[in-house]
């Protein structure tokens, strides 16, 4: 029986709908307040170094298709399993630890908005969603796997029209008279380059789906790539309507500048559209990720790269410690406390540079690959050579370089940066030469990689029972 | 016009694929063989622990061609990109000369033999 295909709106929807977060809008409304309009420079910039790296990743998933370890495998293969740990944990369960958690700040910021009059702080909606989404997990039940498509499209729609209506002004009586550039400084928009990116992040998690995809060879880095244009046009098109209808000031101190956006253009109507569609779109947003996460970890420890406790599952066949501890930890960062616009984007930045690491070591893996394996078949090949890796990995590094246009913003971020690093790298060192008892550097042979695919793997390369094939090997 | 014989052993499922590129690549006919054999893991499973001493013959599809040499390059592409998984077992191809096709029925030689008759 023929599955039927999804075709290039299908791969765009699915692509945009997983990039975009409620979280994206307070790093919009925190860039827009500060540069102004100038601030669609800055999000073009990272448009087109997030579609560099989709290109990369597009010819890294045609070279080793189907891995459902993505980027921990690729560098697996790539770089060995020392940087394959700090770029996975690091890359995406402590970034995603952190940038979910101000996600669900969003949550927390969004019922204060509505319900002054309960005096209650964000962060204690934050915590009992938390722990309500911890408990569901344990017990196994996905209640948004149905909705969550309903979801993300649902907000997406909403800040196209949002966006359509003030930049053609609906509202003429309501229109605020202020600059629509506030700095056409280069270095000012560069410094905002960092916080452009956190809106595109995420075009990878649509490489899952390249199995159901008819030709997915062009269909999917064109249909990431087109996602990635759209929604530039489309936070451009907010952009412009931020300047029609909020004042800067009162934009860069909102924790909910789309709410503030929607009372501002619809009244009462934009207050509750906005709302609504945001609550949904982060209790879903965030449940899957506590979800993915404990799964991604439930991944690498099958691979070896985390401890085994990670593989141990509950009666319902959820695997408890991961959802537990990425769980609790979003919990903890929430009870500290992130009331204000501010700490939120610190810990979005901070995030972001994990991410951005994450992506420079993809382009990296491409230029690898590329060497060592030649004349191996590539359904899919980033066009001129190694020009797009290169240029990608110099562009991040350069966002990196510029992470917040505040110095010492910029040098907390390095210091919690380090911090995590550091800590990084003394569990990836340790891990792989006491637990994995594999050198640090030495890739593994793609073949080997591919393999952890296959359900049999564990049982026959267990470490713990000996039984080991998976070698250190250099493609000749 | 010179020729070269292109012969691939690969797994079941991917005989279709190739039927279906046929007539993109102005190929006229192919022979498929069932047949068993093993490379150079002997047989191994990509996630068994120990490499088989002993080769085991695990059951393949062979499938032979013939088409003028010009085209190989582009054949061979595009087989390569749909045979290719990554995985250990992805096949094999082996390309060679053709000195000379006889069409029996006719007497037919070289290209012509390969060709459609023409009445």
């Amino acid at each position: 029986m023929n599955e039927k295909k999804l075709g290039l709106p299908s791969i765009i929807a699915t692509s945009a709908g997983l990039i975009i977060a409620t979280s994206c809008l307070l790093s919009l409304g925190v860039g827009s307040a500060a540069i102004g309009e100038s601030f669609i420079i800055s999000m073009v910039i990272a448009c087109v170094l997030n579609i560099l790296f989709a290109l990369s990743v597009s010819e890294l998933n045609a070279l080793m298709p189907n891995l459902t370890g993505g980027l921990a495998q690729y560098t697996l293969a790539c770089m060995g399993p020392f940087i394959s740990i700090i770029a996975m944990v690091g890359g995406y369960l402590v970034c995603n630890t952190m940038i979910s958690s101000a996600e669900c700040a969003m949550f927390g910021n969004t019922l204060n908005s509505i319900f002054p009059q309960f005096g209650l702080s964000g962060s204690v909606y934050c915590v009992v969603l938390l722990i309500i989404l911890i408990v569901v997990n344990l017990r196994g039940v996905d209640m948004f796997a149905k909705v969550q498509n309903f979801v993300a499209y649902g907000l997406i729609f909403s800040l196209l029209i949002m966006g359509i209506l003030g930049t053609i002004k609906i509202n003429p009586s309501d229109i605020v008279m202020q600059p629509a550039v506030l700095s056409t400084n280069f270095a000012d928009i560069t410094s905002y380059c960092g916080l452009a990116f956190f809106l595109f992040i995420g075009c990878e998690y649509a490489i899952p789906i390249a199995n159901k995809v008819d030709n997915p060879k062009r269909k999917l880095p064109l249909g990431m790539v087109i996602s990635l244009v759209v929604i530039c046009i489309m936070f451009s098109l907010l952009v412009i309507g931020f300047k029609n209808y909020t004042p800067w000031d009162a934009l860069g101190e909102s924790t909910t500048p789309h709410v503030l956006y929607g009372t501002a253009l619809l009244g009462p109507l934009g207050t509750y559209w906005m709302a609504i569609v945001s609550i949904f779109a982060v209790v879903s947003s965030v449940n899957t990720i506590i979800s993915s996460l404990s799964y991604i970890a439930f991944g690498m420890a099958k691979i070896g790269l985390l401890p085994d406790i990670f593989m141990k599952v509950n009666k319902k066949g959820a695997p408890w410690f991961g959802i537990i501890l990425f769980g609790g930890t979003m919990s903890v960062i929430n009870a500290a406390g992130l009331s204000t616009s501010a700490s939120l984007s610190f810990l979005i930045l901070t995030g972001t540079v994990f991410w951005m690491i994450a992506y420079i070591i993809t382009h990296i893996n491409v230029l690898i690959l590329r060497k060592r394996l030649p004349k191996a078949p590539r359904a899919f090949k980033v066009p001129g050579g190694p020009v797009i890796p290169v240029v990608g990995s110099i562009g991040i590094l350069w966002m990196i370089w510029n992470i917040s246009s505040d110095s010492a913003t910029r040098l907390s971020i390095y210091g919690v940066s380090l911090l995590i690093l550091v800590a990084l790298v003394i569990y990836a060192a340790v891990w792989t030469k006491k637990s994995m008892k594999r050198d640090l550097f030495t890739p593994y042979a793609v073949e080997d990689v591919m393999a952890m695919e296959n359900e049999l793997y564990p049982v026959y390369n267990n470490p713990k029972t000996g039984a080991s094939k998976v070698h250190p090997v250099m493609e000749k | 016009m010179e020729l070269s014989r292109i012969e691939i052993i690969t797994s079941n499922a991917k005989i279709e694929t190739l039927r279906s590129a046929m007539g993109k690549y102005g190929i006229t006919g192919m022979t498929v063989f069932q047949v068993m054999g093993c490379g150079v893991q002997y047989g191994t499973q990509e996630y068994e622990g120990e490499a088989k001493v002993e080769p085991t013959l695990l059951p393949k599809q062979m499938v032979m061609l013939v088409l003028p040499k010009e085209d190989v390059p582009d054949f061979l592409k595009f087989v390569s990109e749909e045979l290719y998984t990554g995985h250990i077992g992805d096949g094999k191809i082996f390309v060679s000369d053709i000195e000379n096709i006889i069409r029996v029925r006719t007497g037919e030689e070289g290209y012509a033999a390969l060709m459609p008759q023409k009445h």
